[in-house]
């Protein structure tokens, strides 16, 4: 089975900037699906849940970006 | 305002822009290495581009460091296929964690406040012994302890606190 092989490495350098990229790259993640569930109609409240934290949250650290790309946004 | 100020605010202004451009919330040190990199004419941006290290390489070097510290995981970068995001409505001004120590470091190795040279803030960056920029350095192939020994050399031959 293939994905057993995935295996975090045992240097800590490697694996403390495993991390560190990993947080990185769930960031991008979470600005790119964020932006896309948007505009596709998704509410803020929805979006918070399927991400697991508040809406609070959710809309803080997006809402700028959003209208400032011009996406529209559904208030609910 | 004096000359050193203004660098510094250019490098900080110019790492802000990378930041923005990486998508990042904050400025860390590898912005200000890519500000110093693309930077205006200075001792520290010489030391840069005789090792080869100009912005694009020191990019390219740091996208490696990124998919490199991912496969550590066993994740890849090219599995992921959402579209790009787009940038935030303004350049971050928070510098994060790394820079600051960037500038701690730069700042601590001075006696004085007016003895501070744009070399200073470079030398604050190669100090660094793990993280992002020590290790897109090596996968560019870079000797940072050389680097070191340059920019102190400079700062020297500027009539600077090596």
């Amino acid at each position: 089975m293939s994905g057993a092989e995935i295996s975090v490495s045992h240097e800590p350098a490697d694996a403390l900037a495993a991390v560190a990229a990993l947080r990185r790259l769930a960031d991008q993640i979470e600005d790119a699906a964020v932006e896309q569930a948007m505009r596709a109609g998704w509410s803020w409240p929805q979006v918070a849940e399927a991400l697991g934290v508040t809406r609070q949250a959710v809309h803080k650290k997006h809402a700028k970006r959003l209208i400032a790309a011009g996406v529209s946004l559904r208030r609910r | 305002m004096a000359a050193i100020d203004e660098y510094i605010t250019t490098i900080i202004d110019r790492g802000a822009y990378e930041a923005h451009a990486d998508g990042s919330a904050a400025v860390e040190a590898h912005h200000l290495l890519l500000a110093i990199a693309a930077g205006p004419e200075s001792p520290a941006h010489q030391v840069l581009a005789s090792a080869g290290l100009d912005r694009d390489a020191i990019r390219d070097a740091l996208d490696r460091e990124f998919e490199h510290s991912l496969s550590a995981a066993g994740v890849s970068l090219a599995a992921f296929d959402l579209p790009r995001p787009s940038k935030a409505a303004e350049r971050p001004s928070h510098l994060g964690a790394s820079a600051r120590l960037a500038l701690e470091r730069g700042f601590a190795s001075i006696p004085r406040r007016r003895d501070l040279r744009p070399a200073h803030l470079l030398l604050g960056i190669l100090e660094a012994q793990v993280g992002t920029v020590p290790r897109a350095l090596t996968l560019a192939g870079a000797d940072r302890a050389a680097l070191v020994t340059q920019v102190r050399q400079a700062l020297a031959e500027d009539g600077g606190t090596p």
